[in-house]
């Protein structure tokens, strides 16, 4: 079991939803207008005036074979346009209770 | 969840709720009247108080003076003047506007009962007028005719007001110069001496013959009947032979002393029409009924009306207000059709995309349509002031939806979808919209709270152009992302470009990096700009003093009115003669004008029309309709030029005025500069009146030199020996209404006819009331039955005296008014202060310029408070946005070259500098200050963002040049339709279009260089690198 954890840009919403649909994964948590910045170029993502846009955020519990699946899906969409920004960050899970 | 989240989520509801809007609105579009001005109450309301047979001195003393001093002091009074005149006094109390006229009434009566058993007994009682625009006529038709002139007065009643009555909306319909059919019995007093009866008892035998009475019931067998004793004339032929009296044990019959005239009552007044007999009517609307329809039901009515009447009686319109409404109206909706095209253009010229263009310009009808229910709700009218507002308001209310859709543009173009680009891009510049919008209210809401005759106009404007502007917001952030979500479209990356990549964009490309190299350059040159700026701004300045300055644009309203003023104690039919030959030499020399109804003389009954024209034998009173203004070269202003030349010519003439645009229905207070002088001494004042008129006589430009009070004329005055009076057992009052009932008349009873009434009047027959020794031999009885003759116990003397006193604030004044031709009213009252200040003011007398010279200096001080209000308003709301004081204070800046595209444009156009160009400088503000905080604010984030300052400004100014532009390219081309109309009407509102556009032409090129140089002068090295502060809180790290 591995947590995939997904930063986006709030503009990649539906696409975010629409790729958890397509590889049937169910279980996720979603936090709404998180905060951050880039680790390399990416602009900070701050709801203010001089940075006005957004971040979501969804962790995901999913099982190992899963994992390169998502992330592929994940550089797929960045691809796109690199300025909207996509990140995923994956861990391992010890316990499930 | 926020608005524009849910809305873009429940497309359907927002589309729908925007639908019933639409709805509303447009049901409220078609309950809307169509006027020419919002309603209006002028604050003032007269009370008019008649006294038969007083000259206007005895008048001034006996109730003048009495009404004026319970009046004053009335809760919320500004002014009181008054008038008075032979038979008629009018106390006119003026009040602060926006008094509630019902309480002022209210408490004016109240007033006018605690008077009541002071007024002298002759006097009737008060009457109270209130005036609004709505009395005001709106349509007005002459009716002609010759071998039916005599019965004109039943077929009018009968035939024309009857019917016209039964239509919906119409007030009141007043018929001007009627003949009056009445039955004169004239007495020769010699025969009535002879035979030993008086006047008196002549009325007392028609009074008592000409009875209907019902005299009880009697019963027969099983019948009841009702008694009656039919007694009236049937007609004026049966006066001559009623009993009047015994001598010597024969009866006298009335036709032994008198004799019965059934006729058209004696000619004081003499009303032509194009020289014809005619008779005048006019119809006043309903408060709130619709002019423009009801004028048409009026013209329909008055067609059917037409086939009945007899060959010779002819129906002319003279004036009709409906027409140039509807004139001016249309050439307004014609302006806001073309704004609306051209704003269109300049969007999808920016945008190059059809869809996003019609999602924008969408916004537009929206926000216009929600005026409408405005209007609608508060009782008003489609008029020049709420279309006016609607064509400024339509370049404005674009800009919110503009920038809203650009943000979702930009997002969809990397790459989000539509749905997701409208709720996040909406997201990061809803609070800048509404700030923009807020500089906007800062600049509009305070309009609606001038007060004075200006507010009463610039309300409306200001709720209007405040609501549209709101409703675009609104709809901004709601709407436009809704329609963006369903129907921008990502565009397909290897599309093949079309016209607008091809063309316009390179083009905007290059003068973006124009745009760029030019503040890099003056950045480095801030010396030279900040010099040359200076240069502008003075020169501009100076401007002003040669620029024009006037109170209210006039428009050619297609009529003229002139009076003139012949020698004191002409007679009115040797007035009339004048009128005919004026007539003649009008027709011939003058083809504009298409009628001339002429009055001359005097009204006897004085009453409603006596407030608006002044009458007297020797006076003509001219009103004449011109052409349709497409049909004629000339304009009415050098029309009355022509028509003053013409008069000028008559040498009998001794004064006279033309006034453009002018006769009773214009109601507008007259375009001059009137001089009050204030003085008890009626010699004194008048003879300084006079020196003040021969020497603005002189003055280049000055018309219509006139003074208000009229020459002394010929009095006949009677003086009682009271001694006299006493011993024969008599009083002046019996006396005075003994001679009354023999020169003017007494009413003796009233002829029924077919329904009508007619008065049969009394009196001696001309012959015999002549001359004053006619006067004096007038003979009446005493209390013990004999008879005296006038001359035993009076003198009648001869004398002078003036035919009316004016008081203003209960002190006499007499005005000198002038009216400018061809140069400004500011400039004429600069000659005539010159030249007063040239002449000895005598003592005990106090000058005052005033007219509307001074409602225009009152108008600019208004404007100006309103000026510093709206900066300090709109300073307020960029300080809180910025949270801080430097910044704001830059943008402010900006205004002043906006105001110097503004004296720029007058000067160049030629416009003068009034009421409405002032209010185009005032709301400029809001607009100019709008591309000053676009271009400071991005400023502002970019040097947050971690760029220098310099370098920030030109990325900025690089990034925000088209925002700017658009939006002001939007506001220009919305008003241009407006400065460049040449409709009927179109005077009052192009000054507003060359100054809006003028100032804002100017001042956003100006702008754009002089923003960023003072911004990089302000600004401090490092002020906006927070870091830097934070490392200084926290260096105890390091």
């Amino acid at each position: 079991m591995k947590s995939v954890f997904i930063v986006f840009n709030q503009a990649n919403t539906e696409r975010i939803e629409y790729i958890m649909d397509l590889l049937s994964i169910r279980g996720y948590t979603w936090w709404e207008d998180v905060q951050g910045r880039g680790g390399v170029s990416g602009e900070p993502r701050r709801g203010t005036h001089t940075w006005p846009e957004m971040n979501s955020a969804v962790m995901t519990i999913v099982p190992d074979e899963k994992v390169p699946v998502i992330l592929e899906k994940v550089k797929l969409l960045d691809e796109q346009n690199t300025e909207i920004g996509i990140r995923a960050f994956v861990w391992n899970i010890e316990q499930v209770y | 969840m926020s608005i524009y989240k849910s809305s873009v989520r429940n497309p359907i509801t927002t589309i729908l709720v925007f639908v019933a809007i639409i709805l509303f609105g447009l049901y409220s579009f078609t309950k809307l009247p169509i006027d020419f001005y919002p309603e209006m109450e002028f604050p003032s309301i007269s009370v008019m108080t008649s006294y038969d047979g007083t000259n206007a001195a005895d008048i001034e003393e006996n109730v003048t003076k009495l009404v004026e001093n319970t009046l004053n002091g009335v809760p919320y009074m500004k002014e009181i003047t008054s008038k008075s005149q032979d038979n008629l006094s009018v106390v006119s109390v003026e009040f602060e506007y926006g008094t509630n006229l019902d309480e002022a009434t209210n408490d004016i009566r109240d007033r006018l009962d605690q008077i009541a058993n002071y007024l002298p007994d002759g006097a009737d009682k008060p009457s109270i007028f209130k005036f609004s625009t709505s009395m005001m006529p709106i349509i007005m038709y002459v009716i002609t005719a010759d071998e039916s002139y005599r019965s004109l007065e039943k077929i009018l009643d009968d035939d024309i007001v009857n019917p016209l009555n039964r239509i919906e909306g119409i007030g009141s319909i007043t018929v001007v110069g009627g003949p009056k059919r009445v039955v004169y019995v004239e007495s020769d007093p010699q025969k009535l001496d002879a035979y030993n009866v008086s006047l008196e008892q002549l009325s007392n035998a028609i009074r008592m013959e000409n009875i209907n009475k019902p005299v009880g019931n009697v019963r027969m067998g099983k019948e009841e009947y009702q008694l009656r004793i039919e007694g009236e004339f049937k007609d004026s032929r049966f006066i001559q032979d009623i009993v009047v009296g015994h001598f010597n044990g024969k009866s006298i019959f009335l036709k032994d002393v008198a004799q019965v005239r059934d006729t058209l009552k004696d000619l004081t007044m003499d009303e032509k029409v194009n020289g014809k007999n005619a008779i005048r009517f006019f119809v006043t609307k309903q408060s709130g009924a619709n002019t423009v329809a009801v004028a048409d039901e009026i013209k329909k009515e008055i067609e059917k009306v037409k086939k009945g009447l007899p060959q010779d009686v002819k129906i002319n319109e003279i004036f009709d207000f409906s027409i140039f409404i509807k004139n001016s109206i249309n050439g307004l909706s014609d302006s806001l059709m073309y704004a609306l095209i051209f704003v269109t253009m300049v969007i999808l010229f920016f945008l190059g995309r059809w869809r996003a263009t019609m999602i924008i310009v969408l916004t537009i009808p929206i926000s216009l349509i929600v005026s409408f229910i405005y209007l609608y709700i508060s009782g008003s009218s489609l008029n020049i002031i709420s279309l006016s507002s609607l064509t400024i308001a339509i370049g404005m209310v674009v800009d919110d939806a503009i920038v809203v859709l650009e943000n979702i543009t930009k997002h969809i173009e990397r790459g989000s979808s539509p749905r997701e680009a409208a709720i996040y891009a909406t997201n990061e510049v809803w609070l800048s919209v509404i700030i923009t919008t807020m500089v906007i209210l800062a600049v509009f809401l305070p309009l609606t709270l001038v007060g004075g005759e200006m507010g009463m106009m610039f309300k409306e404007f200001g709720y209007i152009v405040s609501i549209t502007v709101v409703m675009s917001t609104i709809a901004a952030i709601t709407l436009t992302p809704t329609l963006s979500a369903l129907l921008l479209k990502i565009r397909p990356k290897n599309k093949k470009d079309n016209w607008h990549d091809k063309i316009v964009v390179p083009w905007l490309n290059s003068l973006d990096s124009f745009y760029e190299r030019t503040i890099r350059w003056s950045l480095r040159n801030k010396k030279k700009v900040i010099f040359s700026a200076i240069f502008i701004c003075i020169v501009s300045f100076s401007l002003l003093g040669f620029i024009e300055k006037g109170n209210f644009p006039e428009s050619d309203q297609g009529s003229l009115a002139a009076q003139l003023e012949l020698q004191r104690g002409t007679r009115v039919e040797e007035t009339v003669i004048t009128a005919r030959k004026l007539e003649a030499v009008i027709a011939e020399k003058i083809p504009e004008i298409r009628l001339v109804a002429s009055s001359s003389g005097a009204s006897d009954e004085g009453g409603f029309i006596a407030l608006f024209n002044e009458t007297g034998t020797n006076l003509i009173n001219l009103n004449m309709r011109l052409t349709e203004t497409s049909e004629r070269q000339r304009d009415v202003w050098e029309i009355g030029e022509a028509l003053r030349l013409e008069i000028a010519k008559f040498p009998e003439v001794i004064n006279f005025t033309v006034t453009p645009n002018g006769g009773m229905m214009s109601g507008a207070q007259p375009n001059q500069v009137d001089v009050e002088i204030f003085g008890y001494d009626l010699n004194v004042t008048s003879r300084f009146a006079q020196l003040l008129k021969d020497s603005f006589n002189t003055i280049d430009g000055a018309r219509d030199v006139v003074i208000s009070r009229k020459e002394d004329k010929a009095q006949l005055q009677i003086e009682f020996n009271r001694e006299k009076l006493a011993q024969l057992g008599l009083n002046s009052a019996a006396v005075s209404s003994a001679v009354r009932n023999r020169i003017a008349g007494q009413t003796a009873s009233l002829l029924h006819d077919d329904g009508d009434e007619f008065e049969i009047v009394v009196r001696y027959d001309e012959a015999h009331r002549q001359s004053i020794s006619d006067i004096e031999n007038i003979s009446f009885l005493t209390p013990t039955g004999e008879k005296v003759k006038l001359k035993e116990v009076a003198k009648v003397k001869e004398l002078w005296a003036p035919p009316s006193i004016s008081r203003k604030q209960k002190q006499r004044t007499i005005t000198v008014s002038v009216k400018p031709e061809g140069i400004s009213i500011g400039s004429l009252a600069n000659d005539m202060n010159k030249k007063m200040a040239n002449i000895q003011t005598p003592r005990g007398i106090q000058v005052n310029v005033g007219g509307a010279y001074e409602s225009m200096m009152e108008s600019f001080s208004d404007l100006l408070l309103l000026l510093v209000l709206s900066l300090v308003l709109v300073y307020i709301v960029m300080a809180s946005q910025f949270e801080s004081f430097s910044k704001p204070f830059v943008i402010t800046l900006s205004t002043l070259f906006g105001f110097s595209g503004v004296f720029i444009a007058l000067f160049i156009s030629g416009n003068e500098l009034n009421m409405i160009s002032g209010l185009g400088a005032v709301l400029l503000i809001g607009i100019v200050v709008k591309n000053g905080i676009v271009l400071v604010d991005y400023t502002n984030l970019l040097r947050d963002r971690g760029m220098e300052v310099n370098e920030a400004l030109a990325a900025a100014g690089k990034s925000r040049l088209r925002p700017v532009l658009m939006t002001a390219a939007t506001t220009i081309l919305g008003m241009l339709p407006m400065a460049l109309s040449t409709s009927e009407g179109s005077e009052v509102w192009r000054p507003m279009g060359v100054a809006v556009i003028g100032g804002l032409a100017f001042s956003t090129i100006v702008t754009m260089v002089i923003v960023p140089v003072v911004y990089s002068l302000m600004a401090r090295r490092g002020e906006r690198d927070k870091e830097k502060m934070i490392r200084e809180q926290f260096k105890f790290l390091e």
